[in-house]
């Protein structure tokens, strides 16, 4: 329970301290509504009938993925530089629960893009917000939510590993959106693309979230999304350890 | 390994620290077209015992490995060579039980969530260094106490002072009450009032016997905290004792300090080939410079150094007993001479 | 007067970038737009919307704008954060020349960028661009390049004025994926955005670069690019107007340093 309460009051926190960050909140939000602007006019130039919908809600999903991506995986590097790494790594718990109320919380603020890019579909292009399975939205955007935050401490500890995280996290934001379908599920994709799809979590999380919107199967691919993420933080909880034994050793804790 | 209480086990050891022979390489290297390797030893076999309740104080210059020796202590780097306990459990693998008891603080403004409050800040730490929910209210408000911030808690850290930070990162290491605290230079950047404040603090909380090792380039900070002195320079451990002990490093000597305009590095070697001149350091005042000589005392050498001088504007000279500084610079420049014999000095000030 | 803007940008550009690992350079430079082209692509595949050529050659004159925007800015905000913009600004030499100068080197590495893009676009995509149209795309490429790195410069100036230039750059180069008509077809985007986008750079160059592989001799681009042109040097004019007010301002107010 108490361990509930940590991760909890650590993510609170780490929001709390993300949302506070005018350049955060300002690249949360604007961006998607770039993207999802575009989206709408793409949709509306497609010959075949497009749920306008959807592509409100994918952009939204594509902020979330932006926002995990740069955050939870500069979430080290982003430590180290304000210092506050080794205070953390000093707390008696495995490393695992220090970072992950971290990678959530960066899941959580990109629910800011989800959110804008609802409010300006409706306020601008007349999208009505009216969901193929609202109890089935309300449910799948938190447990995507969750998921993202669990992958992303995946992201967080290989990152880290691997040098030049940096390079690789903004390389990552176009196949992710592109592998996953989070606009539209792209079915022209060539066939090796598949297996890597299906193992995405933001794949299987994507699904869900727009099936809720625009009709289709929630719950299962929703299971799906939740199972492979869990082994993600299981991974990444291994990798992270990892980390930290070698950063002890290598002295990379602190900003030398 | 379950320990729930206040360290059951660790209450068992006699001793907060036990060190020994630790010893850290750092590698690194530069450069991307044609990389480079380089290694610097910092710690070079560091022997350490500190009691239970001890106020103990590391001192040394930049980059004698004083922090480095820290970082080995509160298991943030783990050793090349050697062994080190703190409170009866290995830095190495048992980090989990040397957590849960040690404190990190360190000097300078980092370290600190900007845009949260200091009570945000401390409630994250409290839940990270697992102090019950049902005390958290009590020790934040404790700890706010401690440090001075009372009333300031609910103002966000990016809008306070450098002192206040440092206070901040005070309150937040004593969080979880523990029983040894590691401050490295606590009082950098901290103006004159709130250093003697943090002063004040660190010998309560040795009072109320918290272990404590502290590092500091302030010497009147460690003559007046610390119970025993250990002076690390190139990375090895060059004298250590109590502060009386220490002075009599000097002992035997006098200390003749000229104010004195535009000496320069002629003149400090002509200074310092006067007979029974053992030390002669230099530092900037204002537009003069005082000229800091150590000598034998049974020898009057202030003839022969004023003719050193001669031509140049003096103003006070003053004679005077060695202080703890003086005995200080006098191990450090023994230490560093290139002509000193390493191995020899290496036993002559371990005095405990 | 031409050997210092060069020389004196070169320098400048490798003392500013020297964060650049080689991984980060191909990585977030390289390897970015390519993804970025296909996934544009991609998307235009599944909603029939848009030819291949019509995304491979817009998003590789695209390609430049990141680092030749971010360029621009860095020019100019990175000179302020080192504290090196005081002596630059108090040096003899003609202080627009040298910050003009700063921008080249941004412009070179975009038609690099731009170049791989389009390589990189066309091998992913299995849709090759006629060899006749090479020339006129360098061309393309390199003016909105130039053009891009002058934007760049323009809202480096405006960073000497307020802080959050980074912020204003980032949802600028956000914004030119839609506003230079690179993604969707002309004739879906209403005219607010079209016009809008004729004073954005890269409309232009993308403009004439669909021409080009479309079959289109280079006189058919060459309306096109020359209104590339004049936005360019339009955004430099504005980039050496702001420099010169907000460096009076701030030795007034001495504030030249003051981040």
């Amino acid at each position: 329970m108490s361990l509930v309460r940590m991760l909890a009051v650590g993510t609170w926190l780490h929001v709390k301290q993300l949302s506070r960050s005018p350049f955060e909140i300002a690249t949360s939000i604007l961006i998607p509504l770039v993207q999802a602007t575009l989206a709408v006019y793409l949709f509306r130039a497609s010959p075949q009938p497009q749920a306008l919908l959807g592509a409100a809600v994918g952009a939204g999903l594509m902020g979330v993925w932006s926002s995990v991506l740069f955050g939870s995986g500069g979430a080290i590097q982003r430590h180290r530089w304000e210092g506050t790494l080794e205070v953390l790594m000093l707390a008696p718990r495995r490393p695992v629960l220090v970072i992950l109320p971290f990678t959530i919380a960066t899941a959580v603020t990109g629910t800011y893009s989800i959110v804008a890019t609802l409010l300006w579909g409706r306020l601008l292009y007349g999208i009505r917000l009216t969901f193929a399975d609202p109890l089935g939205f309300v449910a799948a955007v938190p447990v995507c939510i969750l998921s993202l935050g669990m992958f992303g401490l995946l992201l967080a500890s290989t990152f880290v590993l691997m040098r030049n995280a940096n390079a690789l996290a903004n390389t990552l934001e176009y196949p992710i959106w592109l592998l996953s379908g989070m606009l539209i599920p792209i079915t022209t994709l060539p066939g090796w693309t598949g297996p890597l799809a299906a193992v995405l979590p933001t794949t299987w999380g994507s699904r869900a979230v727009r099936a809720a919107a625009t009709g289709g199967e929630v719950w299962g691919p929703l299971a799906v999304c939740l199972a492979i993420s869990l082994v993600c933080l299981a991974l990444g909880a291994l990798a992270l350890s990892y980390v930290e034994r070698r950063a002890r050793a290598a002295a990379t804790l602190a900003l030398a | 390994m379950t320990d729930s209480g206040i360290g059951v086990l660790g209450r068992g050891a006699e001793l907060a620290i036990e060190a020994k022979g630790l010893r850290r390489v750092y590698r690194s290297r530069t450069g991307w077209l044609r990389p480079r390797r380089t290694q610097v030893e910092a710690v070079r076999g560091v022997d350490l015992t500190v009691r239970r309740g001890e106020l103990f104080g590391l001192l040394g210059p930049n980059g004698a490995g004083k922090t480095t020796t820290i970082k080995m202590l509160n298991t943030l780097l783990i050793p090349t060579a050697g062994t080190a306990r703190v409170c009866g459990f290995d830095v190495v693998r048992e980090t989990m039980q040397v957590r849960r008891r040690i404190g990190y603080i360190f000097g300078g403004d980092r370290g600190l969530y900007d845009r949260l409050t200091a009570l945000d800040n401390l409630r994250y730490f409290a839940e990270l260094y697992g102090v019950p929910a049902r005390d958290q209210r009590r020790r934040i408000g404790e700890v706010l106490e401690l440090v001075g911030l009372t009333g300031r808690e609910r103002e966000r850290v990016e809008g306070y002072s450098r002192g206040m930070r440092q206070r901040l990162h005070i309150a937040r290491g004593l969080l979880h009450s523990p029983e040894l605290l590691f401050m490295d230079e606590p009082s950098i950047g901290v103006d004159p009032v709130g250093a003697r404040e943090l002063r004040a603090t660190v010998a309560n909380l040795a009072a109320t016997g918290t272990t404590v090792l502290l590092t500091t380039h302030y010497m009147a900070e460690a003559d007046e905290l610390c119970d025993r002195i250990a002076v690390i320079v190139h990375g090895r451990i060059r004298a250590l004792g109590t502060p009386a002990e220490l002075r009599r490093h000097a002992e035997g000597r006098r200390v003749l300090e000229v104010e004195v305009y535009g000496v320069d590095d002629g003149h400090l070697a002509a200074i310092r080939r006067v007979p029974g001149v053992r030390e002669c350091n230099v530092e900037e005042r204002g537009p003069a410079q005082v000229l800091t000589v150590q000598s034998d005392a049974g020898r009057d050498v202030q003839p022969d150094m004023l003719r050193a001088l001669s031509g140049l504007r003096l103003g006070r000279v003053e004679v005077r007993e060695p202080t703890l500084e003086d005995a200080y610079v006098a191990i450090v420049s023994e230490s560093s001479a290139p002509s000193s014999d390493v191995d020899q000095l290496e036993t002559v000030g371990v005095a405990s | 007067m031409l050997r210092l803007i060069g020389v004196g940008g070169v320098i400048a550009y490798r003392a500013l970038f020297n964060w650049t690992t080689p991984a980060m350079f191909i990585g977030t430079l390289l390897v970015g737009p390519v993804f970025q082209l296909v996934f544009f692509a991609f998307l235009g595949r599944q909603l029939a919307v848009g030819s291949d050529h019509f995304y491979i050659v817009g998003n590789a004159v695209l390609a430049s704008s990141g680092a030749c925007v971010f360029g621009g800015v860095m020019a100019v905000s990175n000179e302020r954060r080192f504290g090196t913009l005081g002596p630059v600004l108090l040096s003899p030499r003609s202080r627009t020349a040298v910050f003009l100068g700063r921008a080249l080197p941004y412009a070179a590495n975009g038609l690099l960028i731009a170049t791989t893009t389009l390589l990189g676009g066309v091998l992913v995509m299995g849709v090759p661009v006629p060899a006749s149209a090479l020339p006129g795309l360098l061309l393309a490429f390199t003016i909105g390049s130039v053009s891009c790195a002058f934007f760049g410069l323009a809202l480096g100036a405006i960073g000497l004025r307020f802080r959050d230039v980074w912020l204003i750059s980032n949802v600028a180069v956000a914004l030119m994926l839609l506003l230079t008509g690179v993604n969707v077809p002309a004739a879906a985007l209403p005219d607010w955005i079209r016009t809008v986008g004729s004073f954005v750079p890269i409309t232009h160059a993308a403009e004439a670069a669909r021409r080009l592989v479309a079959g289109g001799s280079l006189g058919d681009s060459v309306a096109p690019l020359a209104a590339e042109l004049v936005v360019g040097v339009a955004y430099a004019g504005l980039a050496a107007v702001l420099l010169k007010i907000f460096e009076a301002e701030s030795r007034r107010r001495a504030s030249l340093d003051t981040l």
